[in-house]
């Protein structure tokens, strides 16, 4: 396999988009319309890494300066990564669209944009990495951008929200760090193709399973898995609404990769507890998540206790480790991505309209009424966060429990089900209250609020994954496949061929 | 000198945690500063510490330190200065807000 440079493009598109916005900090107006040109940019190259992966059929792999695999840092773009690489660039340019239309006053900022990029350049390098402390690095820019999103944001409670979390992330990478300083002391490496190659030889070192418990800590944080999640619904509503739909859709899906990756390639041989780990607190975390999201009084945060849920099917399509399983959490992960940050958008576009900016239900009561639109895409997006059929939520519910049922696994998906009908309950609640019951204090509604571009697409896109799903779910399952023989991964990486020049 | 660097290492680590934990935010920075610095030195004594020599070429080969752990920290340290600085920027909108460094009081996202 030959080295190959395409794999820089959309870590170094949007990073190089970062600095030339910052330089037009005097021309809002070039500054926005940079950022979307930017990120349509970097969305095709992603498009592109996609195509080549598929239809070659091998992992694009490239090896920074020209060192060969184990001492070099790889960027390697494997199924797996490239799909939640598409994924992210995707939502994140919607975001992009959705911030040129917002009202709010932090877009204005002059480092709105550059954060919202780096945040980009962060999610895609932490997927792209085959090395751990590479990974480190770059989660780390993407916590730092997306505090600091929220720290500017034009909730008061923004600065303590992002308090509250970078403190949490700042321990998690601290627990990410001991984790590297470990399998280096055990290993001697950190490229992860050569450490699952080790562990596998050398299986008894002592300090392999702490490294195992922070790297799951660590992970568990980033996706805010149940007992890790007391930061993510602050965070999530404090957010300004273009970058809460991209922390609660697409930044959460760090830890899921996270995980599938020591699942199915690092810790293989000891990831029997951890599998049993991510089934039990993947049901807690979506009858909690479900029973929260009731329990609140706020759309946006109602939506975030929905993520907490909605992760949680996606770890139990981990933790049952089978083909079917892993393929169909691939395609909740997709799916699950463009539905929430389709809803939190709309949320966010009521809220704009009221005259207090905020997604309470004692505020946006009634507000619907005047946005008939933004109504039935909402309608939609309930319905594909409870999984009903036109809708791809529904391919999502079907193929989880149909593997759940193929590997007889009654309980969970029983629980799994009645999870489901929780977030038919509270979606069909705020539908309600949103869009139903009268305006509350009537007259003091905005003219204009968010423009609804990006959510419609969103909403589209939702619709066109539910009608034609057989791309996906065909794409999942090559990956999942292929995921479950690590010799793939390994492979590609340590075999992989330095040519001179281009 | 080993079992002196590890207990170095933790001892600092516990004072990290300790500190972390405190209701008062300098405090709790400070903590975090602390256990940082004790992860750092955890990384660097990973790269087969002998505490004396550096990684010159034409040092022995068994006295040695490996290099590549001194990069890794020099990076960390520069990531978790951003870090520490943005949290005091942060704790000083928050402490000048609620006119308190006891955490117990800031609850604003108490509802």
């Amino acid at each position: 396999m030959i080295s190959n440079q395409v794999v820089l493009l959309p870590i170094l598109i949007p990073l190089a988009g970062a600095f030339l916005i910052l330089l037009l900090h005097t021309w809002k107006v070039w500054q926005a319309r940079t950022a979307f040109a930017v990120m349509l940019l970097s969305l095709v190259s992603s498009g592109w890494l996609t195509y080549q992966v598929w239809f070659t059929k091998e992992a694009v792999i490239f090896q920074l300066g020209g060192w060969i695999a184990p001492y070099g840092i790889s960027l390697v773009a494997d199924y797996l990564s490239v799909l939640m690489v598409f994924m992210s660039q995707l939502v994140l340019f919607l975001g992009v669209t959705y911030a040129m239309g917002a009202k709010d006053h932090n877009i204005k900022y002059p480092t709105f944009y550059p954060l919202f990029l780096t945040l980009g350049v962060g999610l895609t390098g932490a997927l792209l990495s085959g090395d751990f402390f590479n990974l480190f690095v770059f989660a780390e820019l993407l916590v730092i951008s997306g505090t600091i999103l929220t720290a500017i944001s034009d909730d008061r409670l923004g600065a303590e929200a992002a308090f509250k979390y970078f403190y949490i992330s700042l321990l998690a990478s601290a627990f990410l760090l001991l984790a590297i300083g470990c399998l280096y002391i055990s290993y001697g490496t950190l490229n992860m193709a050569d450490l699952a190659v080790r562990i596998q030889t050398n299986p008894d070192q002592p300090l392999l399973y702490f490294a195992i418990a922070l790297l799951t800590a660590t992970f568990m944080v980033k996706s805010a898995v149940f007992p890790f999640h007391f930061w993510q619904p602050d965070f999530h509503t404090a957010a300004p609404t273009a970058v809460s739909a991209m922390l609660s859709s697409v930044v959460v899906k760090l830890g899921v990769y996270g995980f599938l990756r020591m699942t199915t390639l690092i810790f293989v041989d000891q990831s029997q507890e951890l599998k049993l780990l991510l089934i039990v607190l993947g049901v807690v975390g979506v009858i909690f998540g479900g029973l929260s999201a009731i329990a609140t009084q706020n759309a946006k945060r109602m939506l975030a206790y929905s993520t907490l849920a909605q992760v949680g099917f996606i770890l139990i399509g981990i933790g049952w480790g089978t083909m079917l399983s892993i393929a169909a959490a691939l395609v909740f992960t997709f799916n699950h991505s463009l539905i929430k940050a389709a809803m939190l958008m709309l949320a966010g576009s009521v809220a704009s309209r009221s005259k207090v900016k905020s997604a309470a239900f004692e505020v946006i009561t009634g507000v619907g009424k005047s946005m008939p639109f933004a109504g039935m895409l909402f309608f939609i997006g309930c319905l594909a966060l409870a999984g009903i059929p036109p809708t791809n939520g529904f391919i999502n519910k079907y193929l989880i429990f149909e593997s759940g049922i193929n590997i007889d696994a009654a309980l969970v998906v029983i629980l799994l089900a009645s999870g489901g009908l929780l977030t038919l309950i509270y979606t069909m609640r705020a539908f309600q209250k949103i869009w139903w019951h009268p305006l509350t204090e009537s007259d003091h509604l905005k003219p204009k609020g968010d423009r609804l571009i990006a959510p419609s697409l969103l909403i589209l896109l939702v619709i066109a994954f539910g009608l034609w799903a057989q791309p996906l779910i065909q794409y999942s399952q090559i990956t999942s496949s292929w995921l479950l023989d690590p010799q793939n991964y390994i492979q590609s990486v340590l075999d992989t061929i330095i040519t001179q020049g281009w | 000198m080993e079992i002196l660097t590890a207990m170095a290492i933790g001892i600092l680590f516990a004072i990290g945690i300790f500190q972390i934990l405190r209701r008062n935010v300098i405090r709790s920075a400070i903590g975090l500063i602390i256990l940082s610095n004790a992860i750092n030195l955890f990384l660097l004594s990973t790269g087969d510490f002998q505490g004396i020599l550096p990684a010159y070429v034409d040092t022995p080969a068994e006295l040695r330190s490996d290099a590549l752990p001194q990069a890794l920290v020099l990076t960390a340290i520069v990531i978790s200065m951003g870090g520490i600085a943005f949290v005091l920027s942060i704790l000083y909108v928050i402490s000048s807000r609620y006119k308190t460094s006891d955490l117990d009081e800031i609850q604003g996202l108490k509802n």
